[in-house]
């Protein structure tokens, strides 16, 4: 009888959570119940964490001025706790030695010293090179627009190395760490596709909330304009408009360039979307009641109609997100997007594109995965998302 | 029947809209480049040793026709296209686009198409069997390939199989006729050579596009797999394949025939970068060449036209199929008959 009741009241507690949580509770709650989802969005977390980390993680400059003038083409180097000398509880390298003379044809050539007195310890929170927080320094076209913030400059960094370089996922031809390049690389293409996914939010948010709240032949002729650019093959068209930049212009330019042109063409989308909810919601009573009460349209399309599917309108956002990251990549990778010195995931892809780098250098493909786990993990968390927007629906099985 | 043939018009009509509205977007992006042809033809010149004044660019702008209004100019470039199938001159390579051109846009259309058809002959059996299966693990793996689809887009994977095929078939797999046909006269053999090799470009266009479409196929046949109707289907006795081709596979056959201007679309979008490394010789290479190293906008224009036109057509050829096949649609175009 006793166990009885308590299962009752326990019902009634998991009914009364049910309906007094709020709707992203609930939504959280759906979602965590998908594991890929979750898994997926707990990569995209670490993604994110190393992509906004970048200047702290990384051991060098990811630019030419980082570089390893003795380590070209330099192979990872993994540190190890232990080897036939012992054990170590600080990890360590191998000092690296290198030599060239007449016996070698004047190349260079490297060999492990493995002895124990020759070992490199790495060292955490060092002093190494010095990278800014919160400083801006932007250098548009027109002097009007350049501005300057100074910010914090900051020099610890996560790990290093007592003496030599440590490059965990080896170098490249210049010597660049590619550690460093690829965390720079996952922020410079987070930075693109968020400045993207922004513009093309704002321009569907203005172009599919007229669209979609006037309807009639308003929404015939913008509906007319959004099929247009629809049916024209994006990547064709970035390439239109990325081929207008001129080769003179600074890295930074570049950068905000590529991202409004992604931004200008992936609203048709978006907007397609936002036309739709809206379209179904403004027939609601609400809407009426608004209207009844003299709210001006502007009123309420931002005050009532918008907040009635912000969930949907994220879910749409996270979803078009890794189709920024991927027209950045195909853009600086046909050499139309961003250039070095400015790391991208694209940028890095491109360096992969020799067929010496399969048979020499494999470790040029380690920004390969990075690229791939980014957009399969926003692909998952996208889905995961879509399937708990609403949390009110019945979910099938 | 005349609702029909008004319903055709109609449809044909906002087509022809369209790609005017497109041609228009198009000529516009050519125009705003800096420097117009004039300009060009002469710079060439100034390199020669001439000296040139502004005198000499505005005549040589009055016969170019260059000084007449944009819409004077647009509508002489469209009419010219539509009438004459003449794109006019790429002021860069100074030859006429269509002798650039020749049979690559075909070429290039029909590797896509390929991989169009490849695309759904693989995505709605398997999209089916994910829909339908009993193992969730079955659905699980085909959902992750799917996604993997998206994942590695298509020029990441050409690139591997290129690095792979290098390293151990020592053939670059490269380029769509080997070098002894390149430049020979269409024929049978020339047209096997051509097959030999556009089996890698059409897998590789086709995997994406396969990737999408098995999502859309899995989802529309889920969707109706658990309507009330196929439930009654079921009590009724009905079962396997005969009720699958009775109820949900008809059923979303009208939204999968909707899809396939988009999905022609997206290989499209995918063409110019892969071509681009397969050393393809069509026209997804040549607008990459004439974007990225040229900055021929003649050229490039003329060919976005013609993909974007191919998708417009196909869009309206799949708008009058479905309203032959579709009832609800029939009924809707026809008025009740």
């Amino acid at each position: 009888m006793e166990a009885k009741i308590q299962n009752i009241h326990k019902e009634i507690k998991a009914k009364e959570a049910y309906f007094s949580a709020t709707q992203f509770q609930l939504i959280y709650a759906r979602f965590r119940s998908n594991r890929s989802a979750m898994i997926a969005g707990l990569f995209l977390l670490i993604m994110i964490l190393l992509g906004v980390f970048a200047d702290f993680i990384s051991p060098y400059d990811p630019t030419i001025a980082g570089r390893d003038k003795d380590y070209e083409h330099g192979a990872p180097q993994i540190p190890l706790f232990w080897d036939d000398n012992g054990f170590s509880l600080r990890p360590f390298l191998y000092t690296l030695e290198r030599y060239r003379g007449k016996d070698t044809n004047f190349r260079w050539v490297y060999t492990l010293n493995k002895e124990k007195e020759k070992r490199r310890y790495v060292s955490f929170f060092p002093k190494g090179w010095k990278h800014k927080a919160l400083a801006f320094n932007v250098n548009l076209p027109g002097k009007k627009f350049d501005f300057k913030i100074p910010g914090f400059t900051f020099e610890r960094h996560l790990f290093g190395i007592d003496s030599g370089g440590i490059h965990l996922f080896g170098t490249d031809k210049a010597g660049k760490d590619i550690f460093s390049r690829t965390l720079h690389a996952i922020y410079i293409s987070l930075a693109v596709g968020t400045i993207g996914v922004f513009i093309a939010f704002v321009l569907a948010l203005i172009i599919g909330g007229i669209s979609g709240y006037f309807g009639g032949w308003i929404d015939g002729v913008m509906q007319m304009i959004t099929d247009t650019v629809r049916v024209i093959p994006p990547i064709p068209l970035f390439m239109v408009l990325a081929s207008f930049a001129p080769p003179e212009w600074s890295s930074e330019t570049r950068f905000f360039f590529i991202a409004c042109i992604l931004g200008l063409i992936g609203w048709p989308t978006l907007a397609r979307r936002v036309r739709t909810h809206l379209l179904s919601e403004r027939s609601q009573e609400y809407v009426l009641a608004a209207k009844l009460c003299g709210a001006s349209p502007s009123h309420i399309i931002s005050r009532h109609l918008l907040p009635s599917f912000t969930s949907y309108i994220i879910v749409d956002l996270v979803i078009s997100f890794p189709y920024m990251v991927l027209s950045e990549t195909a853009l600086s990778f046909i050499g139309l997007g961003l250039r070095e010195p400015v790391n991208s995931l694209g940028v890095l892809l491109q360096n992969a594109t020799r067929a010496d780098v399969l048979l020499n250098y494999q470790w040029y493909f380690i920004p390969v995965i990075f690229f791939i786990v980014l957009v399969l993990s926003f692909v998952f968390v996208g889905d995961g998302l879509r399937d708990s927007a609403d949390p009110y629906k019945v979910l099938k099985k | 029947m005349i609702n029909f043939i008004q319903f055709i018009i109609t449809r044909a009509f906002l087509a022809i809209i369209t790609l005017l509205a497109v041609s228009f977007i198009v000529f516009a992006l050519m125009e705003l480049v800096p420097a117009n042809c004039a300009e060009r033809y002469l710079a060439f010149k100034n390199t020669q040793g001439s000296n040139i004044t502004i005198e000499d660019i505005e005549a040589e702008e009055r016969r170019l026709g260059l000084d007449r209004p944009f819409l004077v100019r647009w509508s002489t470039w469209v009419s010219n296209i539509v009438i004459k199938g003449d794109f006019g001159d790429s002021c860069i390579l100074r030859v006429r686009i269509n002798d650039l051109m020749k049979d690559k846009f075909f070429l290039s259309l029909g590797i896509c198409l390929t991989a169009l058809l490849l695309a759904y002959l693989i995505a709605v059996p398997v999209g089916i069997i994910s829909a339908t299966t009993k193992f969730r693990s079955l659905d699980n793996a085909l959902k992750f390939i799917s996604y993997l689809g998206l994942a590695i887009p298509n020029f990441l994977l050409a690139l591997i199989i290129i690095l792979f095929s290098v390293v151990f078939f020592g053939d670059t797999m490269t380029g769509l006729f080997t070098p002894e046909y390149v430049n020979a006269p269409w024929s049978y053999d020339k047209f096997k050579n051509f097959l030999s090799r556009a089996w890698l470009p059409i897998f590789i266009l086709g995997w994406s596009a396969t990737a999408f479409a098995l999502q859309t196929v899995r989802a529309l046949i889920s969707d109706e797999y658990e309507k009330l109707y196929v439930v009654a289907a079921k009590a009724r006795g009905i079962s396997g394949m005969t009720l699958l081709w009775k109820y949900p596979a008809k059923h979303s056959l009208g939204p999968i025939i909707n899809s396939l201007g988009f999905d022609l679309n997206r290989i499209f979008n995918e063409l110019p970068i892969v071509a681009l490394i397969l050393m393809l010789t069509e026209s997804g290479a040549l607008l990459v060449e004439s974007l990225a190293r040229t900055n021929d906008q003649q050229l490039a224009g003329a060919i976005i036209i013609l993909l974007t036109g191919t998708i417009i057509m196909l869009n309206f050829l799949t708008d009058v199929l479905l309203a032959v096949i579709d009832p609800r649609i029939r009924k809707g175009v026809m008025g009740g008959s």
